[in-house]
């Protein structure tokens, strides 16, 4: 099938960053067994955290449901392992700072690896054979939310009807993100298994068109995807697209923009225009769920960069601490000084390594001063009004002026600059000649103002 | 509450909420995201402006010789050591390595006539640097650009040093007269030709004397300050500037072409009063002023439509000053003035998302 390579796939500003992909790029996905004991935090998803369903010292079979909460917005949780209970307790969450969780032991006599089930799925998948009901229900159960970061309850995306249609499902492969790699390996080797699942997704929601979009850097990707779109059944309405390598292409709002031409009204969400966007690796998910029933209880990690001894792309359970991870992977180098969940430009740096896994960790980060750069020493000059911040900002903002009403402590004239239109790309750090924490002092803005209305702690 | 909230503004290092270091390897450090970025400083960008600046620095030195260093070595000594006493006495880190004080230096001597005694750059400088400059608290934080208030300071305080123009030397430092345009001008003290163009307006003399100054002006050779002789020259900077991606090219775009179409509006209607637009410019500071000064990020506006207004303005200033004002040159005091204005240019010229502003506000 033909490749739409148009240069238009594209959207205004943002940056370019090494890719530094060539580190676990051509590493096959890998099932990783859970250590002795797995985290698995309440809250691991945009809505209402979770309850428990299990008392202490209660016996938990692999894919038991664990947690799960009322609220329309929200997602179970499921343990990974078979195991005990062994608290429910305040963990290290990489977000809050602490989060509930629930802890188990894992029982090391029975078999803990789980192999991907990508061989259960070929060309000829025909999702007609499951009702829209039944896929968004399933997928409800299985506790999927979006795997590419922001970890949006993925039922709600695909529920039917509503008041607006659904007009296109883009499904996201464009990984801009540098260093991370398992989206790309999701692409290349699960292939069948995610087209299901955007099969799947399209059927529950009704979408009339589906985007493929894979950056222009993964001529791989493109090439096997498009050949298998183009093999599978009733696959007329999926079109694989090249979209430029720039980021943040893979931001949901900015691929729209590339793939549409439609912009998102600051404040609104994709549904709101009859889009959605889903990342590969969730689509892989609801095939997982919807046709194998299995919960979402395993996920790929890329574990990677200069500070890590065996960078790859690894099958593990959710819950497990950064530091198995670590260890599993031969260590840190010497050089290394930064662990960070996540990838360079969005991840967070963590201090404690018992911090767990969650649905939205998509790589561990480990990096060397001499790819961190100037930002290393972190000494920050006075902002010289460049301007190059504004150029760069994906959603149109004035990073500096937000930034600097926040460091002042003006949280409203922060606001004035539309603060909250701010997605966090960290672009107008990335060009920051004054080496200026842009994006931090954002998002202490918003953390502020969410304390003041008393919607964080 | 208030308490903690000052702790996570003011400490910088911590804009994450982050639980104890006690599992961490001791070489391990935390910092918001992003943890890459671009290899470009402050420093870098200063260190571009000097090399932009050299080309104009050796032809001011080629065509003034021992007076154009004897300014440049005072003007930069001045600027580290007022900046380096400020510093101190403000408790603050030095700050010579971000070489804003070189630049600032350098456009000052550049843009000061050759035979300005040392003494008088000294204190020009000094009151750039601490008056245009530390007094605001320092780079990023003054209003107007710091070269030119001590240019503006110097033209105030020594009016006929800041109005006396010396001869090339290349042209010919022995001779006291020069050949222009057919016309013997006495030049030990030589005419600029924009005052040779104010002479005109007043009907002393054809503008096409001063028309036919094109290329002098252009490679270099005529009256005038230290480093504004030799378009040729600076131009070769701004290249090298806008080439490195510098300088927004809006500004000096927005004042070329107000100066331009300024003087071809004056050029059409008397000819023999105006010089032609293109000798006004190559001529005085219009290129110097044009990619040098008036793209200072400190004081000129954030948005691209008010760096458009901005350059217009200080085009459309400058050439307003030099048709019907009292001084040959008007880049000095339209750059403070549209200064004054960038506050104001920064609000007017809103900066709206990409998605359009909230509706619920």
């Amino acid at each position: 099938m033909q490749v739409d390579t148009r240069e238009r796939f594209t959207f205004p500003a943002g940056v370019h960053p090494p890719d530094s992909k060539e580190l676990t790029k051509d590493i096959a996905i890998k099932p990783l067994s859970a250590g002795k004991s797995v985290s698995i935090m309440l809250s691991q998803h945009i809505g209402s955290p979770c309850d428990a369903l299990v008392e202490k010292k209660a016996q938990v079979e692999a894919g038991q449901k664990i947690g799960d909460a009322d609220a329309f917005i929200s997602a179970p949780v499921h343990s990974p392992v078979i195991g005990t209970v062994k608290d429910i307790t305040l963990a290290p969450h990489v977000i809050l700072g602490r989060g509930k969780a629930i802890v188990i032991e894992s029982d090391t006599e029975s078999p803990l690896e789980k192999e991907p089930v990508n061989n259960r799925f070929d060309s000829g998948f025909d999702a007609s054979a499951y009702g829209q009901e039944q896929i968004s229900e399933a997928v409800r159960e299985a506790g999927i939310v979006g795997l590419g970061g922001a970890g949006f309850p993925t039922f709600v995306k695909i529920l039917a009807d509503q008041k607006q249609q659904r007009e296109a499902l883009i499904v996201n492969g464009c990984e801009c993100e540098p260093y991370i790699t398992c989206d790309y390996r999701v692409m290349l080797e699960w292939t069948y298994q995610m087209l299901a699942g955007i099969k799947l997704a399209a059927r529950s929601c009704g979408c009339k068109n589906i985007y493929i979009a894979i950056e222009d850097n993964k001529p791989d990707a493109i090439a096997v995807v498009s050949e298998a779109v183009a093999k599978s059944e009733g696959s007329e309405n999926m079109h694989v697209l090249a979209v430029k390598t720039k980021y943040p292409q893979g931001g949901e709002r900015q691929l729209i923009n590339s793939v549409l031409s439609q912009v998102v009204p600051t404040g609104k969400i994709p549904p709101m225009i009859g889009v959605v966007v889903m990342n590969v690796a969730t689509a892989a998910a609801i095939a997982e769920a919807v046709v194998l029933d299995a919960p979402l209880t395993h996920r790929v990690v890329t574990v990677t960069g200069e500070g890590i001894a065996n960078p790859g792309n690894y099958y593990v359970p959710i819950g497990t601490p950064v530091e198995t991870l670590i260890e599993e992977c031969g260590g840190l180098t010497e050089q290394a000084v930064r662990v960070i969940l996540g990838g360079p430009m969005m991840g967070i740096a963590v201090a404690d390594w018992a911090v767990p896994v969650t649905k939205t960790t998509g790589a561990i980060t480990v990096l060397t001063p001499k790819e961190i750069g100037p930002k290393f020493h972190g000494k920050q000059t006075p902002c010289i009004r460049c301007g190059r911040c504004l150029q760069v900002c994906p959603e149109h903002l004035n990073p500096t002026s937000i930034a600097h009403a926040v460091r002042s402590d003006l949280l409203e004239r922060a606001e004035q600059y539309y603060m909250s239109a701010c997605i966090e790309c960290g672009c107008c750090s990335y060009v920051c000649p004054a080496n200026i924490e842009l994006t931090g002092y954002i998002k202490t803005g918003k953390v502020l103002v969410a304390r003041e209305k008393n919607r964080m702690p | 509450m208030s308490q903690e909230k000052r702790i996570v503004c003011r400490d910088e290092r911590r804009g994450e909420f982050l639980t104890g270091t006690d599992r961490m390897p001791e070489q391990l450090t935390v910092s918001p995201s992003p943890h890459i970025s671009k290899p470009l400083t402050t420093q870098r960008i200063m260190l571009d402006v000097v090399i932009a600046l050299l080309p104009a620095t050796l032809a001011g030195i080629v065509f003034f010789r021992s007076y154009a260093v004897v300014l440049i070595a005072s003007c930069v000594i001045t600027a580290l050591a007022a900046e380096w006493i400020c510093m101190k006495m403000l408790g603050r880190e030095n700050s010579l390595g971000d070489m804003s004080a070189i630049v600032t230096a350098l456009i000052l001597a550049l843009s000061l006539p050759p035979t300005l005694p040392w003494w008088a750059a000294v204190i020009g400088t000094a009151f750039a640097i601490v008056i245009g400059k530390m007094v605001f608290g320092g780079l990023g934080a003054n209003v107007f650009n710091p070269a030119m208030v001590g240019r503006a300071f110097l033209t105030l305080s020594f009016g006929m040093m800041m109005t006396t123009w010396t001869v090339p030397a290349t042209v010919d430092a022995d001779m006291p007269e020069i050949e222009l345009g057919g016309e013997t001008v006495n030049a030990i003290t030589q005419a600029t030709p924009l005052s040779l163009s104010k002479d005109a307006i007043r009907g002393d003399i054809e503008a096409d004397v001063v028309n036919n100054l094109l290329w002098p002006s252009f490679i270099g050779g005529v009256g005038g300050c230290v480093g504004e002789t030799s378009t040729l020259m600076l131009l070769l900077g701004a290249v090298y500037l806008i080439w490195r991606k510098t300088i927004d090219l809006r500004i000096p775009a927005g004042i070329l072409a107000a100066a331009f179409v300024i003087g071809a509006i004056a050029y059409l209607i008397n000819p023999d009063s105006y010089i032609s637009p293109v000798v006004h410019l190559t001529t005085g500071a219009m290129i110097f002023g044009a990619f040098f000064i008036a793209t200072d990020p400190v004081t000129a506006p954030l948005t691209p439509r008010g760096m458009w207004v901005f350059g217009a303005g200080v085009g459309a200033l400058t050439m307003v000053i030099r048709i019907l004002g009292v001084y040959p040159e008007g880049i000095m005091l339209a750059v403070l003035f549209m200064n004054a204005m960038t506050p104001l240019l920064d609000g007017v010229f809103k900066w709206v998302p990409l998605g359009g502003a909230p509706d619920a506000k």
